[in-house]
């Protein structure tokens, strides 16, 4: 008898349950994984995890540090999830967002105390939205018009970013350079009146701005005539040339989108709690961050919101263990972990494992036009 | 001394773009047989620790270095279980795969009662020939004065290059590259050369690595981030090189002299040294932005001959 | 019973297969005698190909049992049937394009060294060519080749493996009438020298021409072999479609319109720059349908792309009802009035991955009802999308789900069946019922009938000649991107047409 072991076939439409249950498996995967690797090196993983969720949501004064923290994520997360799901490998996330805060700042610095927050806050954070879409179409115009594969060049422009930024504040005598600190040299800290107002310990509206912008991004997808034109050039280019869509143009203008919101995660942050260029605070991963976020949360704009929290918390747990002694580089290994996981769920969700029945109604491979 | 500047910096560059090779020739491998991996760097940092712990404890390079080969093959399993059985996104596998890396080996580095960090090498690679044909003018630096490692990285090119184009199993992944659903048709085990490869790949990229802490000449002392940008950067020099192992060398020599380019300019004295090293030490990656431009566009990119089923997840009896 | 003095080279018993609800193989047996060409007769949908590949290792059956000259057999993967001694060339050809001739023959084989000898290569490569009439360049990288070339290197190599049995699925289909003819005298070569063919069909002229035996599939099942000495064509034809079937056929007709579209020497190039449709001049009028014949790659998808403005012609002009078309976008042209139906369903005439809802408003969306302002109306997706899988009897659809889970048929059916929806001035269509079962094709040539009857010009592109007769008012020839010929369909044979097709001027000769 010919009979196979077990049938791998393409799972038509996952249930919701499913949906939710893996990225949640992923996450509990990865701090099995990460427990692992503590034990062995003398920790006890219960604690280490006790003492992330206390950081993460022990206190009122936690929770909104990582509402605080949630904010850029959400971003960030919406510029990768936007960009991949066009197959657009946007990974300079956190070039894009450094530009939007380097925006946002000059352009708060420039219109100084005199003006009204009312206007000088909108203005710096569309700012911050240019600057990332600028930096985005550094990679984004060679890919449209020449073809350049987008994974390298955007890649590269997260490192030249970085440094762009450290010699505005260090290497020079810039606008951005804090005139009253020459000896350690910092970012000159912006006007009060261009900064995002709090309303709860030091959680600002920022919050409610990106999450308001999560709601735009999916109707923006799901809800118009642009955004249909946008999945069916995710799914097959060729198609969509075929139906008279614009590919190079759609290309284009998801790319410098994607661009303009981690642009504005960087204005938003940079604008709410940071308030200067600072490389200690501005460069915490959540390009990269954002780009797990997006995959965690299955590329739906919606989701993102509660895993943008997630990741949030995760983060702002990092300097709590090194206050105990654990490397806050457990943080980034955990990241790492959930995302081989939220990637390997892929698989689960898009396929069916079944043993083979001997008169079988359904599937085994798919044929393709061979029968 | 202010004369010789360009020997010393092409010394410099080799030694510098000696982990590159190592990485690029790996990721050309992996890549030849349709994967994507762009878990390099994290690979590179994993290949790293580990090839500094076993050295740091045992006080044997060789050891070291074999920890580290092994450690990068290990860990590069993740990402062909993920692109091949799983058949998942190559790209976002490959970025789980470094960012898992790099958490784990600046965990690794600082974990424990006696972390490693902070500590210099236990022993070194030092270059094999002291005085004598090193001292001679202009080739006694250029190619008598390094470690061995340096000239290992020229064997491992050639034999990578050898085996690809005159060998039947260097036929067989470049078929799986090309037209993965034809090699199988023609009896070729796509699966388990993709698995190969791919481990061959972490293996080299484990060894670049190693060399950046156990190198006499770079930095051999643990840190969080002792290989700077090498795995990304050897990502690009992949396609520079036109997925060729021999090219690979020069296209590291060139980014190694770009990388040591700022310190060189510091010697020089005015106005030399007034670039900003902020600015200069974008030059790799200004480098590498413009050479994708100029050499992977378009129609170019077409003869340049990646391989036509790299990242795409090939999936078995579909035709 | 099978006869004991005869050697069976293979025999299945009992072989079940499905795909996808699909039921492509139930309870096959099937019997190969050494030193025959036996042909794999069925419509498309039968089974042929599935049982082939199957034989061939590809595919492992749910249920059944294989003997190899008597030996129970499993054939886990195309390398063990390879190692076996059984092969095949596949409809879509499994050879690497980037690769030369010489290396593609090499690939995998397991009796050579580690280390390549080109030059021994390229020997062996020409020597196999020459003994069996099939001579190649042995330095050419594929890519290069014609689909004809490809094709004998896909048989050398399996002749390099010393292969007892071949088999060959649909191979004609690519072929023109002379170049099939020589296929068929290297098939009988290999017979002789005592090695089986299996030769897989739907034309029956072709399987009484050059085989011995014949199995007949229909529907999944086998239905009865013969000896092809005893057996009648109309026998044959009955037995592969179950029924005395007429599949629609044009009408003659009263006379038609004005001229809808004209085309005038019209030059564009193919992906690589080399010009494929080297000066091409045709008029289609109102209610008319013109069939352009030709094999494969002589220049018929860029002549669609330069109609359609997928791709943008180097010079000449396509004019519709008097208005120029040349230069304008893909949009211009679906919004003036032309539909096209692809060759590739799911590579561009469809999107796999979106529903069956949202592929059947892809022309459609911009507009009301689909679209108020930049909004979608989404229920309008769902209403009209439900409309048109009835109208267009369309199976298989499971709300939510990709398309690309559909048949072939159904596929088939939802593209076309869109496109007719569009009621332009000008449909065009490239090989609309390829690889379709009876139903679908039956389907599908109503419809384009239908659209002729309203008075749309249709453009049929295809290498099917059968279709192209039964379809076709007037019949051009494309041949190295130039028409070659125009007639009549009155007056148009297989041979002539056959001639036309590869290159041969009914002038000269």
């Amino acid at each position: 008898m010919t009979q196979r072991r077990f049938i791998v076939e393409p799972r038509g439409l996952a249930s919701a349950q499913l949906n939710i249950a893996v990225p949640v498996f992923s996450v509990l995967a990865a701090l099995v994984v990460g427990a692992v690797f503590l034990a062995i090196t003398g920790e006890n993983p219960l604690e280490v995890y006790g003492k992330m969720v206390d950081a993460a949501v022990g206190s009122s004064r936690a929770i909104s540090e990582t509402l605080i923290t949630t904010t850029p994520l959400i971003l960030t997360g919406l510029a990768a999830a936007v960009a991949f799901k066009m197959l657009v490998w946007n990974i300079g996330g956190e070039g894009q967002f450094l530009f939007g805060a380097i925006f946002a700042s000059g352009v708060a610095i420039w219109l100084g105390d005199s003006v009204p927050s009312a206007l000088a806050i909108p203005v710096v954070i569309i700012a911050s939205a240019i600057g990332g879409a600028a930096w985005a179409s550094i990679a984004a115009i060679p890919r449209v018009y020449l073809g350049t594969n987008e994974i390298i060049t955007t890649l590269m422009l997260n490192f030249i970013a970085l440094n762009i930024m450290n010699y505005l504040i260090f290497g020079s005598n810039s606008p951005w350079r804090d005139p009253d600190s020459p000896q350690f040299p910092q970012g000159r800290p912006m006007p009060d009146s261009t900064r995002i107002p709090e309303f709860w310990n030091r959680l600002d509206y920022g919050i409610l701005i990106a999450i308001a912008i999560a709601l735009i991004v999916y109707f923006l997808i799901y809800k118009t005539r642009w955004g249909f034109e946008l999945r069916v050039v995710g799914d097959s280019a060729n198609t969509a040339r075929y139906a008279g869509i614009g590919v190079s143009k759609k290309i284009l203008a998801v790319f410098l989108l994607s661009g303009a919101l981690a642009g504005l995660a960087g204005g938003l942050f940079i604008a709410g709690p940071v308030g200067g260029l600072d490389p200690r605070s501005l460069v915490l991963g959540f390009g990269f961050t954002g780009i797990i976020v997006a995959a965690l949360a299955r590329l739906n704009p919606i989701a993102i919101i509660p895993v943008a929290f997630l990741m949030g918390g995760l983060i702002n747990a990092g300097p709590a263990l090194q206050s105990i002694g654990i490397p806050s580089a457990t943080v980034t290994m955990l990241q790492g972990a959930i995302l081989i996981f939220a990637v390997a769920g892929e698989f689960f969700i898009a396929n069916r494992i079944r043993r083979p029945d001997r008169k079988t109604e359904d599937a085994s491979e798919k044929a393709g036009a061979a029968v | 001394m202010n004369e010789t500047w360009p020997i010393e910096l092409l010394a410099a560059a080799m030694v510098l773009g000696t982990p590159l090779i190592f990485a690029t020739v790996g990721e050309i491998i992996a890549e030849r047989s349709g994967i994507l991996n762009l878990g390099v760097q994290g690979t590179m940092l994993v290949g790293a620790v580990s090839a500094f712990w076993a050295t740091f404890n045992t006080g044997n390079l060789m050891l070291g270095l074999l920890t580290g080969i092994i450690a990068g093959a290990l860990i590069s399993v993740i990402h062909a279980f993920l692109s091949v059985s799983l058949r998942v996104s190559q790209i976002v596998s490959g970025l789980a795969l470094t960012l898992f890396g790099t958490g784990l080996a600046s965990f690794l580095g600082r974990a424990g009662d006696n972390p490693l960090v902070g500590n210099p090498s236990a022993a070194v690679f030092k270059p094999i020939l002291e005085g004598g044909l090193a001292d001679l003018p202009v080739v006694g630096p250029l190619l008598f004065g390094h470690d061995i490692i340096v000239y290992m990285a020229w064997v491992v090119a050639g034999a990578a290059s050898y085996y690809m184009f005159r060998t039947k199993a260097g036929l067989s992944l470049r078929a799986v590259g090309e037209d993965p659903a034809s090699a199988e048709a023609a009896g070729v085990n796509v699966s388990r050369i993709r698995y190969v490869h791919v481990m061959i790949g972490g293996a080299l990229s484990g060894v670049g690595g190693a060399y950046f802490v156990l190198s006499v000449r770079l930095v051999p002392t643990w840190q969080d981030s002792p290989i700077g940008a090498a795995g990304w950067i050897a990502i690009a020099l992949v396609i520079l090189a036109s997925w060729r192992p021999w090219r690979a060398i020069f296209a590291a020599y060139l980014f190694g002299a770009a990388a040591r380019l700022g310190l060189t300019l510091q010697t020089l004295g005015e106005p030399w040294s007034n670039v900003p090293s902020t600015l200069l030490a974008t030059l790799p990656f200004v480098l590498a932005i413009i050479a994708m431009i100029v050499f992977a566009s378009g129609e170019r990119a077409r003869h340049l001959g990646a391989p036509a089923a790299l990242g795409i997840p090939y999936f078995r009896e579909q035709r | 019973m099978a006869d004991q003095d005869l050697h069976l080279a293979i025999e299945l018993r009992g072989i079940d297969k499905t795909f996808y609800g699909v039921h492509a193989n139930e309870n096959v047996d099937f019997q190969l005698r050494a030193g025959e060409v036996h042909a794999l007769l069925g419509e498309n949908g039968a089974g042929k190909s599935t049982l082939c590949s199957i034989l061939a290792g590809l595919y492992r059956p749910d249920a059944g049992e294989m003997f190899l000259n008597g030996e129970p057999t499993v054939f886990r993967t195309p390398k063990e049937a390879l190692a076996a001694g059984v092969g095949m060339v596949y409809q879509h050809f499994r050879l690497v394009p980037n690769l030369t001739v010489a290396e593609n023959l090499a690939l995998g084989h397991p009796d050579l060294g580690q280390v390549l000898n080109q030059r021994e290569l390229h020997k062996t490569a020409t020597e196999l060519g020459e003994r069996y009439g099939l001579p190649v360049d042995p330095a050419a990288r594929v890519w290069q080749l014609s689909v004809g070339q490809q094709q004998r290197v896909e048989i050398l190599k399996l002749l390099y493996r010393d292969v007892k049995v071949l088999i060959l699925d649909e191979p004609t289909a690519v072929l023109t009438p002379q170049e099939a003819e020589q296929l068929f005298k290297t098939m009988r070569q290999m017979a002789s020298e005592g090695r089986s063919v299996i030769f897989v069909s739907h034309k029956l002229h072709e399987v009484k021409q050059v085989s011995d035996r014949v199995t007949v599939l229909r529907g999944g099942k086998n239905v009865g072999g013969v000896d092809t000495a005893d057996a009648e064509p109309a026998d044959l034809a009955r037995m592969m479609v179950g029924r005395d079937l007429e599949l629609p056929t044009r009408e003659e007709s009263d006379g038609f319109g004005d001229p809808v579209l004209t085309v005038s020497d019209l030059r564009v190039d193919d992906d690589r720059g080399l010009e494929a449709v080297r000066g091409v001049s045709f008029e289609i009028r109102s209610g008319e349908v013109v069939g352009i014949a030709g094999v494969s790659g002589n220049g018929q998808r860029e002549l669609a792309y330069g109609v359609t403005g997928l791709a943008p012609p180097n010079s000449g002009r396509v004019v519709l009802e008097g208005e120029d078309l040349t230069e304008m976008s893909v949009l211009a042209h679906i919004d003036k009035g032309i539909a096209y139906v692809p060759q590739s369903r799911l590579g561009m005439g469809l999107a796999p991955g979106l529903t069956t809802e949202d592929n059947l408003a892809l022309k459609a969306y911009r507009r009301a009802p689909y679209s108020k302002g930049v909004r979608l109306v989404t229920s309008t997706f769902k209403e009209k999308g439900g409309e048109l899988i009835e109208r267009y009897d369309v199976r298989g659809v499971q709300p939510g789900l990709p398309i690309r889970l559909l048949s072939g048929g159904n596929l088939q059916k939802a593209l076309v069946g869109r496109e007719v929806e569009l009621e332009s001035k000008v449909l065009i269509l490239r090989s609309p019922t390829r690889g379709l079962d009876v139903g679908a094709t039956e389907a599908v040539r109503n419809l384009v009938l239908a659209e002729s009857k309203r008075g749309a010009a249709v453009l049929l592109i295809s290498e099917d000649l059968d279709e192209l007769l039964a379809l076709s008012d007037r019949l051009l020839v494309i041949y190295e991107g130039q028409i070659v010929g125009d007639l009549e369909t009155s007056e148009a044979t297989a041979e002539r047409l056959g001639l036309l097709m590869a290159g041969q001027s009914e002038m000269s000769s």
